[in-house]
C-alpha cells in the first residue's frame, strides 16, 4: 500500500511566536481512516489545514516536511496538493459561500478547470452519493446542520479526492445526523484523517488514532488501546469513551457488525 | 436618509445614476487594485455586517430608537474605496430585496450614503486623527466624523430633492440639515463605541495609525473620488446658494402660506441658521455651520474622554 | 424576510422582470401630475401582471402597508413645501413605484438578480460582493440575535446608557466575527482550488 500522507518532523509557529506544531512525525497508508485526538488548543486544526496547503502559504514559518501521495507540500505543488486532499472545515457556514447547494457542489470542479457537462456530471453524482439531490436548488441557510455537513462533503467529494481531512465532523449534529454521516464515511474509500472529540465517533471508524497535545505527538496507535488507556486519556483532557466501559452485548455486536459490513 | 422613489425627477435620477456608476465603478478598481485577493470576502461579509448593524435599536426615547448609519465607521475601518462598495452593496440589495429606497432613486442613495458619507467620513476622520493622536484621539475623531459625513450626506439630498422640485429647498436644507445635525450626534456616538468595542477585542482590526504617507496612487484616487462627490453635491447646491438671500422673505410668507404644518420642530437657537446679527445669509450660514462642527469636534473630545479612561501608555517591547 | 414565491411569474426571463420593473418606474416618475388617470394605468399594468403571473395580492398589500409609513412620512414632509409637488402625487407616485419593487422582489430570486447584473457586464468583484452579502445576512443577523440575547441575560441594570453599551458591544463583536468569517471562507475558497 502506498503511503497517503507522510509527515516528518513537522513543526509550525504562528506570527506572534507561539508554536502550534512541534516534531510531528508520522504516515498514513492509502485507505486507512485514522482519528485525530487531542484537547482543545491541541494543534489539531492547525494540523488539517498543513495538509492542504492552506497555512504554510500564509504564514510561511514552518520546519519538517509533508509529502501528500508522495508530493511534498510546496508553493509549486499547492494546487495538486488541494486537488488530492479536502478539506471539511468545522463550521459549515464557511465552507457553504455559494447561493445554492447546487452552485456550491460544483465551485469545486469549476476551479479545476473541468468542461461543464463533466462538472454537471460530479455535481449530480455527489449529491446523490451524500443524498442530498432533493435540496440541490435549496439556499444553505435553509439547510439543518446535518444537511449542511453533508453538503460540504458532497462539495468536497464532488473533487474527487484521494484524501479526506476532516475538522470536527459530528459537531452540532443530532444522533440522526451523526449516524448519517457515519454511514457515508464508511461508504467513502479515500483515506481519512478525522479531528474530533466525538470519541464514539472514532471508535466506530478508525481502527487507528493519534493522540495530540500542545502540538506534539503524544501517541499514535490502535484506537481501542489509546482510548483504553485511562491514565493516558485523562492526562491530555480526554477520557475513556463509554462505548468502551460499558460493553453490552447487543450494542458489541452492533460496532462490529457495521465495521465489517463493508 | 434612503429616498423612495417618486421623490426625484427624471434629470436628478439621471444625474446622480450617472455621478453614482462613476464613482462605484472607480471605486471598485482601486479595491481591485489594492485590494489582497484574502480580504476579498471580507468585503461581502462587512456588507452583511453592514446591513445587520444597521437594525440594531439603539433607543432614544419613547418607543424610538436610534440606528448606525456606517458610512464613516466602515470607511475607518476598511478605507474609502472598500467603504464605497459596501455600502453600495447594502443599499443595492436594500433596494431590491427590501423596497428600502426607490429603484431609480438607487442613484442618488449610492451618491448620498455611498459617495458623500464615506468620502467625508473618511477625509474627516483621518484629519481629525492627525490632530488627536492614540486611542482617545481615533475615537474623538470617529465620532465627530460619524457627524459630519451624516449631515453633509443630508445636504446633498436636499439638494436633490429641492432640484427635483419635489421639496423647496429653503424647507428641505433646514428639515434635513437640522434633523440629521441630531441623528449625527447618535451616529457619531454609536460609530466611537463601536470603534471601542472592537479595539478591546482586535485592535489590529482598525486601519493603521497614518504614520506612513499612504503610496501617492492611493491617494489620488482618493483625491479623484472626494473631487467627484464634491462635484456632485455642487451640482445640487449651488443652483440654491444664490437665490438663497431670498431666505428670511420667502420663508416669512411660506410660513404665512401653509399655516399649521409649517412651525419648525427644533426651535434652533439661530432661527434660519443664521447667526443673529450677521448680514449676508451666505456669510451666516457658513458661520453656522462652522459653529456646529467647532462645538461638535468638542463634544467628540469630551465624548473620548468618557470612553476611553487613560490614554495609552507606550509598553515597552517583549516580554 | 423576502422569499420569492413558487408562481409562475417566477420562471419568466429575469432580465424581462427587471427592465420591465425599471421601465414602470421610469413611466410612473415621468408622469406628469396634470394627468392622474395616467397612473391609473400604471396601476393597471401591475394588476395584470400580478394576474398574469398569479403572484398573491394580499402578501403584495401587506408589504406595501408595511412599508407605506416611510413614504407617508416622507410625503407629509414634503407636504409643508407648498413651492413643491403636491403630497398626494408624491404618495401616489411612491405607492406604485413601491408595489413594483415588491412584486419584482416575489417574482424574483436573488440569483436571478445576480444573473441579470452578469449579463449587464457588472464588474465581478461587486457581483462576488452581493453575492457573499446575501449569502452571510441571515448567518450575521442570527449571530446577532443570539449576541444580543446573550447580553440582556447578564445585564441587570435597566437605563439607556448600558443598552447603548450593550449594543455598541454586540456591533463591534459581529464585525470582530465578520472579519474572522472573511478569512476562514477565503480559506475554505483556497482549498477548493480558488485562485484569484
Amino acid at each position: 500500500m502506498s503511503t497517503a500522507i507522510d509527515v516528518r518532523q513537522l513543526g509550525f509557529r504562528y506570527p506572534d511566536g507561539t508554536a502550534a506544531l512541534a516534531d510531528i512525525s508520522f504516515g498514513i497508508e492509502a485507505g486507512e481512516c485514522v482519528g485525530l485526538l487531542g484537547p482543545n488548543g491541541s494543534g489539531k486544526s492547525t494540523l488539517l489545514r498543513h495538509l492542504n496547503g492552506i497555512l504554510p502559504e500564509r504564514l510561511p514559518a514552518r520546519d519538517g516536511s509533508i509529502r501528500i501521495e508522495g508530493k511534498l507540500v510546496s508553493d509549486e505543488n499547492v494546487a495538486t496538493v488541494r486537488r488530492r486532499t479536502g478539506l471539511l472545515f468545522q463550521d459549515p457556514d464557511d465552507q457553504l459561500f455559494c447561493g445554492t447547494v447546487q452552485e456550491d457542489v460544483a465551485f469545486g470542479p469549476r476551479q479545476l478547470g473541468l468542461e461543464p457537462a463533466e462538472c454537471e456530471r460530479r455535481t449530480r453524482e455527489a449529491l446523490e452519493q451524500v443524498g442530498l439531490t432533493h435540496l440541490a436548488q435549496r439556499p444553505p441557510h435553509h439547510l439543518s446542520a446535518g444537511e449542511k455537513r453533508r453538503a460540504c462533503l458532497a462539495g468536497v467529494l464532488a473533487c474527487t479526492p484521494g484524501i479526506l481531512a476532516l475538522d470536527e465532523p459530528t459537531s452540532g449534529l443530532d444522533p440522526r445526523g451523526r449516524r448519517e454521516l457515519m454511514a457515508l464515511l464508511r461508504g467513502i474509500p479515500a483515506t481519512k484523517l478525522i479531528a474530533t472529540h466525538d470519541l464514539e465517533f472514532v471508535v466506530e471508524l478508525c481502527p487507528r488514532s493519534l493522540l495530540l497535545d500542545g502540538g506534539r505527538v503524544i501517541a499514535d496507535g490502535a484506537t481501542e488501546n489509546l482510548l483504553n488507556d485511562e491514565a493516558l486519556m485523562l492526562a491530555h483532557g480526554l477520557e475513556r469513551p463509554h462505548i468502551l466501559q460499558h460493553r453490552h452485548p447487543h450494542v458489541g455486536d452492533l460496532v462490529f457488525d457495521a465495521a465489517t459490513h463493508k | 436618509m434612503h429616498i423612495p422613489d417618486g421623490f426625484l425627477d427624471a434629470k436628478t435620477a439621471l444625474v446622480t445614476t450617472g455621478l453614482a456608476v462613476t464613482g462605484l465603478g472607480f471605486a471598485l478598481r482601486q479595491v481591485r487594485r489594492e485590494l489582497p485577493p484574502r480580504r476579498v470576502p471580507l468585503l461581502g461579509l462587512s456588507a452583511a455586517f453592514l446591513f445587520v448593524a444597521q437594525m440594531v435599536n439603539f433607543p432614544v426615547a419613547g418607543g424610538t430608537s436610534g440606528h448606525l448609519l456606517g458610512g464613516a465607521l466602515v470607511a475607518a475601518l476598511l478605507g474609502p474605496a472598500a467603504a464605497i462598495v459596501v455600502v453600495a452593496t447594502v443599499l443595492i440589495v436594500q433596494c431590491f430585496l427590501f423596497a428600502d429606497g426607490g429603484l431609480l432613486a438607487l442613484g442618488a442613495n449610492v451618491f448620498n450614503m455611498g459617495l458623500v458619507a464615506t468620502l467625508s467620513g473618511y477625509a474627516i476622520y483621518r484629519l481629525a486623527f492627525r490632530l488627536l493622536p492614540g486611542t482617545r484621539g481615533r475615537v474623538a475623531a470617529i465620532a465627530f466624523a460619524g457627524w459630519c459625513s451624516t449631515v453633509l450626506a443630508a445636504i446633498s439630498c436636499a439638494g436633490q430633492l429641492a432640484w427635483s422640485g419635489t421639496v423647496a429647498w429653503h424647507v428641505a436644507l433646514p428639515a434635513m440639515a437640522g434633523v440629521h445635525m441630531l441623528i449625527g450626534l447618535g451616529e457619531g456616538a454609536i460609530s466611537a463605541l463601536v470603534l471601542v468595542a472592537i479595539a478591546r477585542t482586535r485592535p489590529d482590526l482598525l486601519e493603521p495609525a497614518p504614520a506612513d504617507q499612504p503610496p501617492p496612487d492611493r491617494l489620488r484616487g482618493f483625491v479623484l473620488l472626494g473631487l467627484l462627490a464634491s462635484v456632485g453635491v455642487a451640482v445640487f447646491v449651488a443652483p440654491f446658494a444664490c437665490p438663497w438671500p431670498d431666505g428670511l422673505d420667502a420663508v416669512a410668507a411660506h410660513l404665512g402660506f401653509a399655516g399649521q404644518a409649517a412651525a419648525p420642530i427644533l426651535p434652533a437657537p439661530a432661527p434660519d441658521y443664521q447667526m443673529p446679527g450677521l448680514g449676508s445669509p451666505l456669510f451666516a450660514t457658513a458661520a453656522v455651520g462652522v459653529g456646529g462642527m467647532l462645538v461638535v469636534f468638542a463634544l467628540a473630545i469630551l465624548f473620548s474622554r468618557l470612553l476611553v479612561r487613560e490614554p495609552p501608555t507606550p509598553k515597552s517591547p517583549g516580554p | 424576510m423576502t422569499k420569492p414565491a413558487k408562481n409562475p411569474a417566477a420562471r419568466w426571463p429575469a432580465a424581462v422582470k427587471v427592465a420591465g420593473a425599471i421601465g414602470l418606474v421610469l413611466a410612473i416618475t415621468l408622469t406628469p401630475a396634470p394627468r392622474p388617470a395616467w397612473f391609473g394605468v400604471e396601476a393597471a399594468v401591475l394588476c395584470l401582471v400580478l394576474i398574469a403571473g398569479r403572484v398573491s395580492p394580499v402578501v403584495v398589500l401587506r408589504r406595501l402597508a408595511w412599508l407605506s409609513p416611510f413614504v407617508a412620512g416622507a410625503a407629509l414632509a414634503a407636504a409643508w413645501s407648498p413651492h413643491g409637488t403636491d403630497w398626494r402625487i408624491l404618495a401616489l407616485r411612491s405607492g406604485l413605484c413601491l408595489a413594483t419593487v415588491i412584486i419584482l422582489a416575489r417574482t424574483t430570486t436573488f440569483g436571478d438578480l445576480l444573473g441579470v447584473l452578469r449579463q449587464a457586464r457588472v464588474p465581478a468583484l461587486l457581483i462576488t460582493t452581493l453575492a457573499l452579502m446575501h449569502r452571510y445576512l441571515f448567518v450575521l443577523r442570527d449571530e446577532s440575535g443570539r449576541m444580543g440575547r446573550a447580553r440582556s441575560a447578564r445585564t441587570f441594570t435597566r437605563g439607556r446608557r448600558f443598552a447603548w453599551l450593550a449594543a455598541a458591544s454586540v456591533v463591534g463583536q459581529l464585525f470582530v466575527r465578520a472579519s474572522a468569517r472573511a478569512e476562514r471562507i477565503y480559506d475554505a475558497m483556497c482549498a477548493r482550488g480558488w485562485t484569484s
